[in-house]
């Protein structure tokens, strides 16, 4: 091992597909791949998106005759779905499948993924998942309506909608997505660890990879629960046995159920489930990170803590699952220990938006349309952080818990939060991807209504846990029990999420419209330094790189360095001899 | 560049901190597909741990009698009824064939292709056998009335999480018997002579692990 | 990408192969003698254990592996070491529950298989 190592990608030859098929469809190119993931999980968040405007329509106008077909059974599929679909099959599939794979191969400066071809299926696997998710409306009784959490007994008694077929679909639809997941996170992991280029430390790569390797660790070892619970919840509900379930009496009949233990879902669950509030949130944490030291022209503050914030975060996230089960009946030693784990836990979180802030003091920020996101994801993730520090605590989660507070909570940190990051993300890499630029008007447009539009959503949801409006009601009818004003208030959250999800188009029609028209994009627009700016054509082509593979000589935050001409220094430019 | 001899006066930590730290690759030495393998591993180590945790907590909070393991999987042996003589001896051919596995990759790296299809032939053949003996330790246990959803001899649930966990363990034996099989023929076949064999010990990598997953299975379901 | 691969001398095999044959062996006596108690809880995984330290040791290579990988692999096992733990007591107090409030069997008697009574008790069957 004396020798020089040579990148084992640069001795191997790259499959080049002849056909149209073989380049754009059954692609095994990651940039291709990214696009493909997006796009699905674009279209699938969509239908997330309208499932949850007529929820607000339904909670806001309740009894109104446009309304009439959307029952009960609908509302609480619609919770379900939407829940469901916006954690998994977006979020996750978004961050990890299509930045994963877009950012990861072009930021460690590889030609592809280690195994494209298992890349590849990746992708079409998490497509059948998403093709069976989408059945379960077409089954026998619609899709489950358990709530996304989909707690036994009750998902799996009758009374719940879809509690024979729909709960099937969606359990297995997950477990082909844990499938995908597994093919695609083994290869995110495996490129990072061990096909980097030359010079390319772990302590040099850009934050956004760092995020994306913590999170996908964290799903590889998270998701193996999620699937052990949907296993065991599949053979309850058709083999009959009594995992999770207890004896019940269901509509007046004992069931043929004794002695199963509901909680060791809730467990496994939330084993599974807190980590992947961090599998979402560490990309976007690392996106944002990379945006503001892009776009601030300052290297960003304390890389070292920032990527050490990451690791402390993914570790401590699968010791804290049982802050989601406080009110659950476990035993009652164990909010103690989960609270406390769960402070903890907002140090590191804490140290990175201090960081994210003190890489903005005194720097040359550019009010560009990524910049902008990135500003809003850590106002947005600021509150969201906070209220968490009020849930985490038992005394104050207890008359809390199932309020539109935890509502609140959960959307700004993990619903709005992580979708800024991605617009931010999509906005920053689009010129990269397509060698056109976004349209910048549009771009500005989009970003107010969706940063107003959300703070004018979830804001007043604080207010409305407070006085104890509870959630998941599909209707509340008038009762002393909350002030009118209550109702006025979430008349205007049902406007206020209208006008966001309308205001999506726009976004749409920038992606479509500036894919053909757009501006053509200069290799480097924001003069960014990490290896994805740095390839020989824009877009890039297969492969990535010519013959050799490029050579990193420096972290990827050199900009405004003194004494340089330019206000950044690439990666790949050598550094001066030590004087 | 940096140099990667290595020194054998390092600590485990600072060979730790230099390998993590160095560029290109994190495991010096391991070929893509075996980190591949071990990660994956380290994540179905997860899908069965969690797997033994819920037989953990099946098995502490039902109040209804557990069955006796040693009784129920007894086999009648000439009039005389021997105490988990089945598993034993499905246990002696699991590591008999990890043995045959172990010696695969030795023979890999040494290039001698048909020793190594045989042992791995071997191996599958091994693996096939364990995979036929379960089926009969299910037919048994169907026979006396054990169930998915129903136990005669006390807690339904000891049928649920036996046939779940065994069932999944024995899927993982069948899936690796088709994958060695798949390997050997690939191997003879010359499909991996420009590469130094590793394909070999990524196969071992995950037939040692079925194999692995059994000792704690026996351990738990068969002796506690 | 260079390797040497683990080649290491035959005998090492063979001897962890007859290792895990004695190692299971004893674990078998365990219940053939009829150990009961701390002892049998404590032999059983001690010798769990021992074979599964030796299987990932040797026929997995892992002793052979750089420590980068060792740590890599061993380390985060550890979250699962803290479900079971927790799982444990989370157990525990759910049949003390059973036990204290719903007026459960504290030590319910397991019926015999039914190779070992020959059936008289005829219940009606769950197919």
């Amino acid at each position: 091992m004396a020798t020089v190592e040579v990148p084992y990608q640069e001795t191997v030859p790259l499959h080049h597909p002849k056909t149209w098929i073989g380049k754009y469809i059954f692609s095994q190119d990651h940039k291709i791949i990214a696009v493909q993931y997006g796009i699905t999980a674009m279209a699938v968040g969509l239908v997330a998106l309208i499932l949850s405007e007529f929820m607000r329509l339904q909670i806001a106008f309740p009894g109104w005759e446009f309304m009439n077909f959307f029952t009960a059974d609908h509302y609480y599929q619609a919770i379900t779905m939407h829940g469901m679909i916006m954690v998994i099959y977006l979020l996750t599939a978004f961050l990890l499948g299509a930045f994963g794979n877009f950012c990861v191969p072009l930021m460690c400066g590889a030609r592809d993924m280690v195994f494209p071809f298992v890349n590849m299926l990746s992708y079409w696997v998490y497509l059948l998942s998403v093709i069976i998710l989408m059945i379960s409306y077409f089954v026998p009784g619609g899709p489950t309506g358990a709530g996304w959490t989909l707690y036994p007994p009750q998902t799996i008694t009758a009374g719940t909608p879809g509690f024979d077929w729909g709960i099937a679909t969606m359990l297995i639809s997950l477990a082909v997505f844990i499938v995908a997941f597994t093919m695609g996170g083994l290869n995110y992991i495996t490129t990072i660890l061990q096909a980097r280029t030359r010079g390319l430390t772990l302590m040099r790569m850009p934050l956004t990879v760092w995020g994306i390797f913590i999170a996908t660790f964290l799903g590889l070892i998270a998701f193996p629960a999620l699937f052990v619970s949907a296993v065991m919840m599949l053979l309850d509900n058709f083999l009959g046995t009594s995992f999770f379930m207890p004896a019940v009496v269901s509509l007046g009949q004992k069931l043929d159920y004794s002695g199963g233990q509901p909680l060791l879902f809730q467990h496994l669950f939330w084993f599974f489930g807190h980590p992947e509030v961090y599998i979402v949130a560490l990309p976007a944490f690392g996106v944002i990170s990379d945006l503001i030291s892009v776009h601030a022209r300052k290297n960003i503050f304390g890389y070292r803590m920032m990527v050490w914030a990451i690791v402390a975060i993914g570790a401590l996230s699968l010791i804290v699952w049982a802050h989601h089960m406080y009110v659950a009946g476990m035993h009652p030693s164990f909010g103690f220990f989960f609270a406390t784990t769960t402070l903890i836990i907002a140090v590191p979180t804490a140290l990175k938006v201090y960081n994210w802030i003190l890489t903005l003091w005194r720097a040359n920020i550019r009010i560009t349309v990524p910049m902008l996101f990135a500003l809003a994801f850590v106002l947005t993730f600021i509150v969201g952080g906070i209220t968490g520090l009020f849930l985490g605590n038992v005394i104050i989660d207890i008359p809390l818990s199932d309020t539109y507070f935890v509502v609140a909570h959960f959307h700004m940190v993990m619903g709005v939060s992580p979708i800024l990051a991605i617009f931010g993300g999509i906005y920053h890499w689009y010129p990269k991807l397509t060698g056109r630029m976004l349209n910048d008007t549009i771009g500005r447009i989009h970003f107010y209504f969706t940063f107003i539009g959300t703070y004018a959503i979830y804001f007043p949801m604080h207010y409305l846990g407070f006085i104890g409006v509870p959630r998941r009601y599909y209707e509340t009818g008038i009762s002393e029990f909350y002030p009118i004003a209550a109702h006025n208030l979430n008349k205007f959250i049902t406007i206020a999420a209208l006008i966001v999800g309308i205001s999506q188009v726009l976004f749409i029609y920038n992606l479509v419209h500036s894919y053909f028209k757009g501006k053509k994009a200069p290799a480097n627009p924001w003069g960014a330094n990490s290896l994805e700016w740095c390839t020989p054509e824009t877009p890039p082509r297969h492969g990535n790189w010519e013959d050799r593979l490029p050579t990193v000589h420096r972290w990827a935050y050199d900009f405004g360095v003194p004494g340089e001409e330019k206000d950044h220094i690439p990666q790949t430019v050598p550094r001066r001899k030590a004087n | 560049m940096t140099d990667t001899t290595l020194s054998t006066q390092e600590s485990i930590f600072t060979s730790t901190a230099r390998d993590w730290s160095s560029d290109m690759s994190t495991f010096k030495g391991v070929p893509w597909g075996k980190a591949m393998m071990w990660i994956f591993l380290l994540s179905d180590t997860f899908i069965f741990t969690c797997f033994l945790v819920g037989y953990m907590v099946m098995r502490m909070t039902v109040t209804e009698p557990w069955p006796v393991a040693s009784e129920v999987f007894a086999l009648t042996v000439w009039g005389v009824s021997v105490p988990l003589l089945l598993i034993a001896i499905m246990t002696f051919i699991l590591i008999t064939s990890s043995g045959t596995m172990a010696m695969a990759v030795n023979m890999g790296y040494q290039r001698r292709k048909w020793a190594v299809f045989w042992l791995m032939v071997a191996t599958a053949a091994l693996g096939a056998s364990f995979v036929g003996m379960q089926c009969f330790e299910w037919t048994k246990l169907i026979l006396e009335r054990v169930r998915p959803w129903y136990n005669p001899m006390g807690a339904p649930q000891f049928g649920s999480i036996f046939f779940m966990v065994t069932g999944f363990h024995g899927l993982h034996v069948s899936v690796g018997v088709a994958y060695l099989l798949i390997v050997a023929t690939r191997v003879v076949r010359g499909k991996y002579d420009h590469t130094n064999f590793e394909i070999v010990e990524i196969t071992g990598l995950y037939w040692h692990f079925v194999d692995l997953v059994w000792v704690f299975i026996f351990a738990f379901f068969y002796l506690w | 990408m260079a390797t040497e691969g683990q080649q290491h001398p035959i005998k090492i095999y063979f001897l962890i192969w007859l290792l895990l044959f004695v190692f299971s062996f004893f674990s078998y006596l365990v219940d053939y003698l009829d150990l009961q108690g701390n002892l049998r809880w404590f032999l059983i995984v001690v010798f769990m254990l021992l074979k599964a330290g030796f299987i990932v040791a040797i026929f997995m290579h892992m002793k052979w592996e750089r420590f980068a990988l060792i740590f890599g692999i061993l380390l985060p096992p550890i979250a699962l070491v803290v479900l079971m733990f927790l799982m444990a007591i989370e157990s525990n107090y759910a049949w003390n529950t059973r036990v204290w409030y719903m007026g459960e069997d504290m030590a319910p008697k397991p019926k015999p298989p039914e190779h070992l009574h020959h059936g008289e008790s005829e219940e009606e069957t769950h197919y």
